[in-house]
């Protein structure tokens, strides 16, 4: 008989695990995975909530991404601040959007904040910390603005301003001496911009550009790149190479089409 | 069992005393990832049915996994037995919860609350998943601090007033001296009447001999 | 079976278990240097930014310091070391002036630099030093060196966190390298300073120990000359 194929039905694949678990008794390393050092936060004011994260993605000591967004869509009314490793808080974020969008198909309803954070913190703990998604969660709904922390473990923490990531001391300096209750919107944007540059500027995981996420209860403004603080300096020369510059080492030239009417297409 | 890498710490002082009407839990305030406190005004003091609260030490995510399972558990129970559980009830769940899985989980819960069987009673549910039931009940880093205190403290039968004074006093010291616990003491005053919660800013703490 | 025989009666031997003495006396603080001889000049230039990990430990924190007025050290890699070497380096500067009643040629540092270097060849300097200057023919110097004293007199080098993303492109603007029908004249010191710049800008842009303010020394026959710029803070 055919030895008998199983149909993948989803989730995780785990079928390299022993084989790798023997590859690294023998010294092969493991692949890294890119892991964000990140500023996010996030404040709720009188009549909604404000999210913040800068816009810079390390590999390492390099900078791989300078205006990477790490806002991500959860549902109309609600979006996630993601620190830790990119790729978990991609798939994370995703994965639960599309579970609250069927929900929202299915019961007709407005996605609530608790429901997210439930399905975020059940998933992460399940996986014991092993998906290193370190989140800022902030949305609107009947309960009016709320905010949440969700650690790797499962773990989740409801306040009104936080922070994240590796500049999150940096960012919540700002908060802890300038947060007050009752915000109007403009100062909460204003005190979160305040913290993600702390983190640009204090942090070196973090850096570049500030996005803005402000959700109340009609709308929602996703001001990306909100402020600007780090523009490039203008080269001081051009670095344009002469035509010419290049060696040709062998050059051979086919003609794959006639042109039997017409021009030919100008290639210069 | 030792935290995992960046977990997050409940490194606490927690406790609960029962009094001649009802049972009080209190808790400090301080979650910690090593030496950064992640959340300054945490409250440790989680509501599993009515009457019935919980007190977490050990890992957040743990003692928040167990916690909103237990709740669950307590809601379907109510519904189906048509009664509110009485907290050896929950007491039990939550140790069939820490026994089974103790090679997985750094949770040490203390369980009170209040039924009509046996009045405010309180349990305690320290790392290996055992289940005793106490008068009081102290628990987290904080506690070795003050296990002397509370021993020569407690009384039989107090007050609700009296009781108020122990917790607050009990706290206060263990978050003097133990570094991964501070902020703010939140308690819950249980009896047959509802629930009350208390808060006490962290700078109107009693203040005891500092030196 | 005889009770002196059973296990019970020989206890393994008390042992202590090992306990791990670790000594961790070096860091790393970052930063880069670029250093180009031209035809009777000579280029240092270096990032002031000094960190640890994530965290800036000074926005402005010299790395390259004038050693005469004909030569300048830049050190990368751990701070402390750098400043204790230069020290170590003018202390035996002055023995050789008052030996020889004159000042040390940038060749003879070059050579000094190397000996001391590999006087701690088993608890090294962890410093990567390049050295500028005029040489006694008043021709551009660039000296590079390795933590235990391996050196080689060079046209450009850069070193430091960064050295990788620059000294492609020395190679390519400054040795003309991959480049046909390139010019062969010499870079004027004005091309010198334009490529350093923009290679200090471009590395900023995509090294996070890189930043905060570059500082250039320009060595003539008639001495040094310093300059400051701003670079990005992020």
């Amino acid at each position: 008989m055919a030895p008998q194929q199983v149909k993948p039905v989803g989730g995780f694949s785990f079928e390299n695990y022993t084989r790798n678990a023997v590859l690294e008794t023998k010294g092969a390393k493991p692949p890294k995975a890119t892991s964000t050092g990140t500023t996010i936060v996030g404040v709720i004011y009188d009549k909604g909530v404000c999210l913040g994260a800068d816009t810079r993605a390390t590999e390492g000591p390099i900078v791989a991404d300078k205006n990477c967004e790490k806002i991500h869509y959860l549902a109309p009314n609600l979006y996630c601040c993601g620190a830790g490793t990119a790729a978990d808080t991609e798939f994370t974020t995703n994965s639960i959007s599309s579970q609250l969008e069927l929900h929202r198909l299915s019961t007709g309803r407005k996605t609530r904040v608790v429901t997210a954070m439930t399905l975020l913190k059940q998933m992460l703990f399940r996986y014991q910390g092993h998906i290193g998604a370190a989140l800022v969660l902030g949305g609107y709904d009947i309960n009016g603005p709320q905010l949440y922390t969700i650690y790797p473990h499962g773990s989740t923490d409801k306040l009104p301003y936080v922070t994240m990531g590796s500049g999150s001391l940096a960012a919540m300096s700002v908060f802890e001496s300038k947060w007050r209750p009752n915000l109007t919107r403009e100062e909460a944007i204003a005190i979160v911009s305040e913290a993600i540059e702390a983190g640009i500027f204090n942090d070196l995981g973090s850096g570049s550009n500030v996005d803005v996420c402000v959700i109340e209860e009609n709308s929602t403004d996703y001001l990306r790149n909100h402020v600007r603080p780090n523009e490039r300096g203008i080269k001081e020369q051009s670095y344009r190479y002469p035509r010419g510059t290049t060696a040709i080492l062998k050059e051979s030239i086919r003609n794959f089409v006639d042109v039997v009417e017409g021009d030919a297409m100008d290639m210069s | 069992m030792s935290l995992k890498p960046g977990e997050v710490n409940l490194g606490t002082s927690i406790m609960a005393v029962a009094f001649n009407g009802g049972v009080i839990v209190g808790a400090d305030s301080r979650t910690t990832t090593g030496s950064y406190i992640a959340n300054r005004v945490t409250d440790k003091l989680t509501k599993v049915h009515d009457l019935i609260y919980c007190c977490r030490s050990g890992s957040a995510a743990d003692t928040q996994a167990v916690a909103d399972i237990v709740q669950y558990y307590l809601q379907m129970y109510s519904v189906q037995q048509d009664e509110p559980p009485t907290v050896h009830v929950a007491a039990t769940l939550f140790q069939e919860m820490c026994y089974q899985n103790k090679d997985q989980l750094s949770a040490g819960i203390i369980v009170a609350g209040w039924d009509k069987k046996k009045g405010g009673t309180v349990y305690n549910i320290p790392l290996g998943g055992a289940l005793i039931q106490q008068p009081f009940a102290i628990g987290g880093s904080g506690s070795t601090y003050i296990y002397g205190y509370c021993d020569s403290q407690y009384k039989d039968n107090m007050t609700r007033e009296e009781c108020i004074e122990f917790v607050k006093n009990s706290l206060a010291l263990a978050m003097s001296r133990d570094g991964s616990s501070g902020g703010v003491i939140r308690m819950a005053v249980i009896t047959e009447k509802g629930v009350e919660r208390l808060f006490v800013p962290g700078d109107k703490l009693p203040v005891h001999w500092q030196g | 079976m005889n009770f002196l025989d059973s296990p019970l009666s020989k206890p393994a031997p008390y042992v202590v278990a090992p306990i791990e003495h670790r000594f961790d006396p070096y860091e790393d603080n970052g930063g880069t240097s670029v250093a180009i001889a031209g035809e009777d000049f000579c280029v240092v230039a270096s990032d002031t930014r000094q960190s640890n990990g994530y965290m800036i430990n000074s926005r402005y924190a010299p790395k390259a310091y004038k050693m005469s007025s004909t030569a300048v050290l830049s050190c990368n890699g751990f701070h402390a070391d750098g400043v204790t070497l230069k020290k170590v380096l003018e202390q035996r500067m002055k023995m050789y002036k008052y030996s020889h009643d004159k000042d040390m040629s940038v060749t003879a540092l070059a050579q000094m630099l190397s000996n001391t270097l590999y006087q701690r060849r088993f608890f090294p300097y962890y410093a990567f030093c390049l050295l500028g200057g005029v040489d006694a023919d008043g021709k551009g110097a660039v000296y590079c060196y390795d933590s235990v004293g391996s050196f080689e007199r060079e046209n450009y080098r850069t070193s430091g966190s960064a050295s990788a993303l620059i000294q492609p492109f020395l190679d390519n603007q400054v040795g003309r390298k991959n480049q046909q029908n390139a010019s062969t004249a010499p870079l004027t010191l004005e091309a010198v300073l334009r490529i350093t710049k923009d290679a200090f800008t471009s590395a900023t842009e995509r090294d996070i120990h890189t930043g905060d303010n570059l500082q250039i020394f320009v060595i003539t026959r008639d001495g040094v000359e310093e300059q400051n710029f701003p670079l990005k803070k992020d």
